[in-house]
């Protein structure tokens, strides 16, 4: 399947820029189930990838494994290669801790610390950071103002984080996420326990961060990958099916499965 | 058709008469649980009742100077529950004090670090503390540690602090091995499982998404646990270092055992004291005048409402905590 694909792939990438990540012949397993099927694929830099695909696909498994989260569990392995600026991320020498300040990541649920809105957002920077107050007043006001945060927020800066509405503390933990300047976001449906309205001012803040920084986002919406994404990737039963221009996916996808599941025939 | 039409009456008289047993064995059912819980509530105010009748005498002879006079003198008959007091609240507090860092270092090591396969070992072998009874406690305090106390600890903190203004009173006089300080150490022991097991319920409440979020911008897990998973369960790591201060204010045997049983108060902690039940159990076969016996059920309504202040504080916390995941 990956051999296959890798012709479409170039292309992909070559379009737009230099791979930022690059997927080589992953597999993943939760205990004795193979959950990604060697999946080759590779991350244009600042743009914006989606992975759709339908419940239990690997979408957001493959999410999980760039920033290496899922070694929290026991019994959750990954094999292959998935290279971050030619970097091997999988090493076991790898400093984990380090590769998540480069790989940020927001997730279905917002989540903010039980703390302040302004600690909330000073908390990740202060970790690997030694700066003065008013360079802190500085990032905090910054990072909000990139999450379109900032003036619903300015006023309450010693409010709790919980204190807010959903979109608000979603935007928050984006606002977060930025504020460590990563490399990379990683997005887990970041809009799905949200309004409408919550979830198009998410879409609008992620299409202005990709100028910044590259960005993935794994998503049930087929309209918002369509809205937000440059690439996407169509995945199914653990498998990528077909990664390619966002466009061509949607309007002339090559496989009858990705053909079947955009328009609503099975997923 | 017609056989249906004529059937139905007879089905809906018997469905009538099954609703009728079903109301009368609920509300049955309904009374007599009911009543359960009224009992409870009965006992608790013919204790209170009981305690504030019994303890009358002795309230009404020395009114409010019972509560702040040391003197505890069953020839002239003159009592005062300060030293008793006194060594309640400082054994407790210095039992707390060693507890509550072990018990949530305890149930860091068991819910963040410790490899899966020993967890739930080390988690029964916490619980099984709890199970010891107290007798065994205080035998062991007497027989083990104190000795032990005696020859090499308190020695070696005597000469330590020996010349330094303030430590010095703290840890001073004849090393007796028995005293606050040991009975303390007891009663850390004995109360280290509760702190252990709510703290590790109440840290198993945190979504495990917020704890990845914060592992995501590059936490360690000493951050992650300090800034994220202890604020996040602050209250109710609170309610359960209450359950536990209410249960070494009322434990008695162990540390009869080992607190010497000295009315007095004394600034050392290696002296010999006494505390409220520790009073009660040992005196009370002994109390001969009516007065006497009055003072000891005072004592007794004394540790009553400290332990009822103190279980009503950790159970709005704990509310409060369940308010929150809940929501």
């Amino acid at each position: 399947m990956s051999q296959m694909l890798s012709p479409d792939m170039t292309i992909a990438a070559e379009a737009v820029a230099k791979a930022k990540i690059e997927v080589k012949n992953l597999n993943f397993y939760y205990g004795q189930s193979k959950a990604l099927k060697d999946i080759t694929l590779s991350l244009p830099e600042r743009s914006v990838t989606a992975f759709i695909g339908p419940s239990g696909c690997g979408k957001s498994t493959l999410l999980r494994v760039f920033n290496r989260i899922y070694e929290l569990y026991p019994k959750q392995t990954a094999e292959g290669q998935v290279l971050l600026d030619g970097q091997n991320v999988l090493d076991r020498s790898q400093d984990l801790n380090l590769l998540r300040t480069k790989i940020g990541m927001v997730f279905q649920k917002p989540t903010p610390f039980p703390m302040s809105i302004y600690e909330n957002i000073a908390f990740g920077v202060r970790l690997y950071e030694k700066i003065s107050k008013a360079e802190m007043d500085g990032r905090v006001e910054q990072a909000l103002k990139r999450a379109a945060l900032w003036t619903e927020v300015k006023d309450k800066l010693n409010a709790s984080g919980l204190s807010l509405s959903g979109g608000q503390q979603q935007r928050l933990c984006i606002a977060r996420t930025v504020a460590v300047k990563p490399e990379v976001i990683l997005l887990d449906e970041p809009a799905s326990a949200l309004d409408p309205l919550s979830t198009a001012k998410i879409e609008e803040l992620i299409d202005e961060l990709q100028a910044d920084y590259t960005i993935v986002i794994v998503t049930h919406n087929m309209q918002q990958a369509a809205r937000v994404s440059k690439q996407t990737a169509f995945m199914y039963l653990g498998e990528l099916v077909e990664f390619d221009k966002t466009e061509k996916i949607f309007t002339s996808p090559r496989e009858k499965r990705t053909q079947d599941y955009i328009t609503g025939r099975f997923g | 058709m017609s056989a249906v039409q004529e059937a139905l009456p007879a089905v809906r008289g018997s469905r009538d008469a099954t609703v009728r047993r079903f109301a009368l064995t609920d509300s049955i059912f309904h009374g007599m649980t009911r009543a359960a819980a009224i009992l409870v509530l009965v006992l608790l105010g013919g204790v209170a009742i009981s305690l504030v009748a019994g303890s009358w005498q002795a309230l009404s002879t020395f009114g409010f100077s019972f509560l702040t006079s040391e003197s505890w003198n069953p020839v002239t008959e003159k009592f005062g529950a300060l030293a008793p007091i006194y060594g309640t609240i400082i054994t407790s507090a210095i039992a707390i004090l060693i507890a509550v860092p072990l018990g949530i270092g305890i149930a860091i090591f068991l819910t963040e670090l410790c490899p899966r396969p020993l967890r739930r070992p080390i988690g029964m072998a916490v619980e099984l503390l709890a199970g010891i009874p107290s007798i065994i406690y205080g035998i062991w305090g007497l027989f083990v540690l104190a000795p032990f106390l005696q020859t090499t600890v308190q020695p070696f903190i005597i000469s330590v602090f020996h010349g330094i203004p303030g430590l010095n009173g703290l840890f001073a006089g004849p090393p007796y091995g028995i005293g606050l300080l040991t009975s303390a150490m007891i009663l850390a022991i004995m109360i280290l499982p509760f702190i252990t097991s709510i703290t590790k319920d109440v840290f198993d409440t945190v979504p495990s998404v917020l704890k990845e979020s914060a592992y995501g911008i590059g936490c360690t897990t000493w951050e992650v646990t300090r800034r994220v998973v202890i604020p996040y369960t602050r209250i109710g790591i609170m309610g359960g270092v209450m359950l536990a201060l209410g249960r070494a204010l009322g434990e008695t045997m162990a540390v009869t055992f080992v607190i010497g049983n000295a009315h007095r108060i004394s600034t050392s902690l290696f002296a010999p004291a006494t505390t409220i039940s520790a009073t009660i159990a040992n005196e009370f076969t002994e109390a001969v005048g009516d007065l006497y016996t009055s003072s000891l059920v005072a004592l007794g309504l004394i540790l009553f409402v400290i332990t009822f202040l103190i279980l009503a504080i950790a159970r709005y916390m704990l509310m409060r905590i369940d308010a929150r995941t809940g929501a």
